[in-house]
This record gives structure tokens, sequence and C-alpha cells, in this order.
């Protein structure tokens, strides 16, 4: 079990070692086909300038971000619509089924209707709402104590304000990491951007894939293109990590 | 007002969003698989042409036939891996250390892990070529293709797995593993006894997730392989994306993701009769 667990390792550790490795080497190490040349250098980061990366990095953050903060606000409605009674539980289940790749083509159809095809909207308002999001949030509220809202509907809060003022602060740990959560899985989007906006509103992925086929013999390059995509997911990640664990292993554990 | 009337008016921006981006494509597919569109053009109805034509598509009884063989290699491959990884490093000095490399590739974006990839293993001026001879041939044998994209698929996830098996491992009471110990057990039948049958639900719901992978990889496709050589990695949801987005064949595609969705319903209901039987025979035993 442990030579499978070795092997295994390795094996994941590969690709990220050389995309590590490629983003610093200098572009002469390869035109004299040198691999083994040890030299670190920025000059593959620089010369992203003019690629489009930054310009799709921008289109990205502003998209997954818009889509992210929606995504919190709606969910939260609805996680607390749902424990005070109201009947969406299962429509939110059935949807967590069907991934929304799946429904391009009906979904073309609905953004052409809605004028939103090549739009920035394209790339946020579909995805202001998340079933996967829904369901964390209304989990979390669950081990909330109910006495917290009723204390609040005593004093005289409307339900509105009990959500932003009362609940929402002390779901923030929960929040956060559905937050990392939601924001990789906009940021990963492949396939629908790459189908519903043109090279102006291009996202990271759709720039990525674009570059590996226009620019394939540049590996310096390609490879400081994929870390600086990666960048905004890893932050996330590192900063939150605790938290982002803790709220996994709990909702593994039982 | 009620307090649960004003609540439940809190869900009204969610449920639009829901209805108008997946209820209504989810319904609506139906009505546009009976057009021939491009896309651009004025949709002309054609009844129930599309329909007939998925009967006779070769490609598409093909692409099932991938799609399942994908899953049946990656899926159980997927559960063992995160089982015995999650076993061997439980309670060692580098569990830690293995669970953030594996989860690691989740955590590059997944337009850079095509990237890293193909930096590695393309067979033309790849790393592994350069430096090794090894020429891996999964750009012109289908089955290397397919192999290819698995094993991508499979880098992806493995961490996830893992993390998961090991959260439940961490749910496993330490009295039960002790009572089998002072009992006589050995660590090996604890393990096998014991602790791998506490740990059936997870591996159920690992199943289910890992169905919902094998159903979504077109995207690892659309990275690695779109689809060749000679359609040996075109799975299901790749073939509705080629069909509708790179010939232009949205009424077609429309009957293709029906077709898709009937499966994925299947499915669904088959494992869910399934893990259902499990659960009441393991209940009963």
């Amino acid at each position: 079990m442990r030579l499978i667990t070795a092997a295994v390792c390795v094996f994941v550790a590969l690709p990220l070692a050389w995309l590590l490795y490629a983003a610093f080497i200098p572009a002469e190490a390869l035109i004299a086909a040198n691999i083994a040349t040890f030299g670190v250098t920025l000059e593959n980061f620089a010369a992203l300038r003019g690629t489009g990366l930054w310009r799709a990095m921008g289109v990205s953050v502003l998209a997954s971000g818009l889509a992210v903060a929606g995504q919190l606000a709606f969910g939260l409605g609805a996680a607390y619509a749902i424990r005070n009674g109201a009947r969406l539980l299962g429509l939110v289940l059935l949807l967590m089924a069907i991934p929304s790749e799946l429904l391009l083509v009906p979904l073309y159809r609905q953004l052409q209707t809605l004028s939103l095809i090549d739009t920035l909207g394209a790339l946020v308002v579909p995805f202001l709402a998340s079933p996967l999001i829904v369901f964390l949030l209304l989990q979390a509220l669950r081990r909330l104590p109910w006495e917290l809202i009723e204390a609040a509907r005593l004093d005289g809060a409307s339900e509105g304000v009990i959500v932003a003022r009362v609940v929402a602060p002390v779901l923030r740990p929960e929040m956060v990491a559905a937050a990392v959560l939601a924001f990789a899985a906009h940021w990963n989007l492949v396939l629908y951007p790459r189908v519903m906006t043109t090279e102006s509103l291009w996202t990271v992925q759709v720039f990525l894939t674009d570059l590996l086929r226009t620019r394939s013999f540049e590996w310096g390059l390609l490879g400081a293109a994929a870390l600086v995509a990666s960048a905004p997911i890893l932050i996330l990640y590192v900063v939150f990590e605790k938290r982002i664990i803790a709220t996994f292993e709990a909702g593994f554990r039982s | 007002m009620s307090e649960r009337r004003q609540a439940s008016l809190l869900a009204l921006p969610a449920l639009a969003v829901f209805v108008l981006f997946s209820v209504v494509p989810l319904l609506a597919v139906a009505r546009y698989a009976t057009w021939r569109w491009s896309g651009t053009s004025e949709p002309v109805g054609v009844g129930a042409a599309n329909l007939v034509r998925l009967l006779r598509d070769d490609a598409l009884w093909q692409s099932l036939g991938t799609t399942v063989t994908f899953a049946l290699i990656a899926m159980p491959t997927f559960i063992a891996l995160s089982l015995v990884i999650a076993l061997a490093i439980e309670g060692l000095r580098v569990e830690r250390f293995v669970k953030a490399l594996l989860f690691a590739p989740g955590l590059v974006t997944v337009g850079g892990s095509a990237i890293a990839w193909y930096l590695l293993y393309n067979p033309d001026f790849g790393v592994l070529v350069e430096l090794t001879g090894v020429r891996l041939p999964w750009t012109t044998q289908p089955a290397a293709a397919l192999a290819y994209v698995i094993a991508f698929t499979l880098w992806q996830q493995t961490g996830y797995g893992v993390l998961v098996v090991s959260a439940a491992l961490k749910g496993v009471p330490r009295e039960v593993k002790e009572a089998a110990r002072i009992d006589g057990a050995h660590e090996r039948d604890v393990r096998r006894f014991i602790v791998v049958p506490l740990l059936r639900p997870t591996l159920a719901f690992l199943t289910i997730v890992g169905t919902v992978l094998a159903l979504q990889s077109y995207t690892a496709v659309y990275l690695l392989t779109r689809g060749g050589p000679f359609g040996s990695t075109r799975v299901l949801g790749y073939y509705v994306f080629e069909t509708a987005f790179e010939r232009f064949e949205l009424g077609y595609g429309a009957a293709l993701t029906l077709f898709v969705l009937l499966v994925t319903l299947v499915v669904a209901v088959l494992q869910a009769r399934v893990l259902v039987e499990r659960s009441a025979r393991g209940a009963r035993a």
C-alpha cells in the first residue's frame, strides 16, 4: 500500500514540479535544448505582457467575484427561507444533480433570448445562484441555535435584517468556505465561457487553451501563464486553508 | 405578513435564477430538439427528424461506449486509490504532506493543468520524450488516448477522494478497533472486517460523485485530445459540445442533450436503487 501511495505521489508531483520549473527557465536553455541548465529568470512572466493574459485575468476576477457575491447573498436568502418552511429543497437537490455545462445548448438559446450572448452578463447572471451553495448554507443554518433568530424577532427586526445582521455574521466561517469553493468552480469553467463569449471577454481558461494552441513551443511562457492563472485560487486556499479543511471534515465525519 | 411569508420572499432572487437558467432550459431543450438551427440562423421546425437521427447515429453509440468504458475504468480506480492511500497514510508523520500534495492539482486551474501535462507528455517535444526518448502514443492510438484522459482525471481528483476517505476514517470510533485488537484480531483483519465496512457510506458517496465526474469528463477531453484520435475519446458530453458548437448543429445538439439527460437519469435511478438495497441489507445484518 505504501508503494502505491509513493507511486501516486510521484505521478501527481511530476506535472506540478515541471510547471514550476518551466515557468522560471530562461528561453535560451530551451533553444539550446539544454533542459538541465540551472537558471532562474522572470523573463517568462515579463513576456506575458501583450499576450492578453492580464485582460483575461481582469475579466475572470470580475466575473467570478460577482458570481460568488450573488451566490452567497441569494444562497443565504434561499437557505433561510427553506429553513423557515419554504418548499424548495427538492428543486435544489434536483438541480445539484444536473451539471450546468450539460445544458450548453438550451442555455445558449436562453441567453440569446435575453440578449446576454457575448456580454459580461453571460458570465455572471446565470451563476448568481448555485444549488450547491444553497445546500451548504442550509446545512450550516440547521446547526444554528434558533433562539438567536427568535430573540431578534422579539426585538422587532424584519426577516431581511435578521439574515443580514444576525445570520450572516454567525455563518461567516461556512460562508467563507463556500465562497472559496464557488470561486474555484466558476474560475475553472472552460467550455461555457468559450461558447458564450468572444475574444474581448475571454476568461483565463479560454485564454490558456488558446495560448496552448498558438504558442505550443514556448514552454516558459506557457508555464508562467499557467502559474499566474492559478494564483487567485492558490491565494484563496492558502489564506483560508484551515477554514476550508474544518468545514470539509465537519461535513464528512458524520 | 407572517414571518414565514416574509422569509419566503428572501428565496425569490435565487428562485428566479434557477427558473430562468436551469428549469426553463431543462424543459425547453425538448422543443429545441425539433429544430434545425445553426445558432445564428432562424430555427426551422423539422419535427422528429433529429430524434430519428439519434437512433441511426453510429458516432453517438460509439460515444456512449466510450463514456461507459471511461467510467468503468476510472471510477473503480478512483475509489480503490482513495481507499488504499487514505489507509496507508493514516496516522503517519507524512499524512498531512501527502494529503496536501495530492490535493494540489485541484489548486492549479484546469487550463494550467492541461498545459502542465502537455509540456510533460507531448510526444513531439514534451519533456518526457526529450529526456528519456519515451514517446507516449496518446495522440495516435485510441486506447492510449483514453488511458491518457483517465490518468489526467485521476491526477485531478484522487486528492479529493483521499481527503473524503481520510475524514471518514477519523470518524471510526477508536473503541471498536481496540475491542477487536483485544479479541486478538490482526491489524489487517481490523481493517478488512471493521474499518472498511464502516466506510461503506463514504464509498457509496464517492461512487455517486465519481459517476457525475465521469459524465462531466468532457472538459478534460476538450483540453487534452478534442475527442481524437478517430473519436476514441469522444465522451457523450464532448460529442454534444462538438455537434452544437463546432459543427453548429444546435438542433441536433439539443436532441443529444435530451439523450444525455436520459442516460444521467437512468444511471441515477439505478444507483439510488442499488444503494438503498445495500444499506437495507446492511441494516438487517
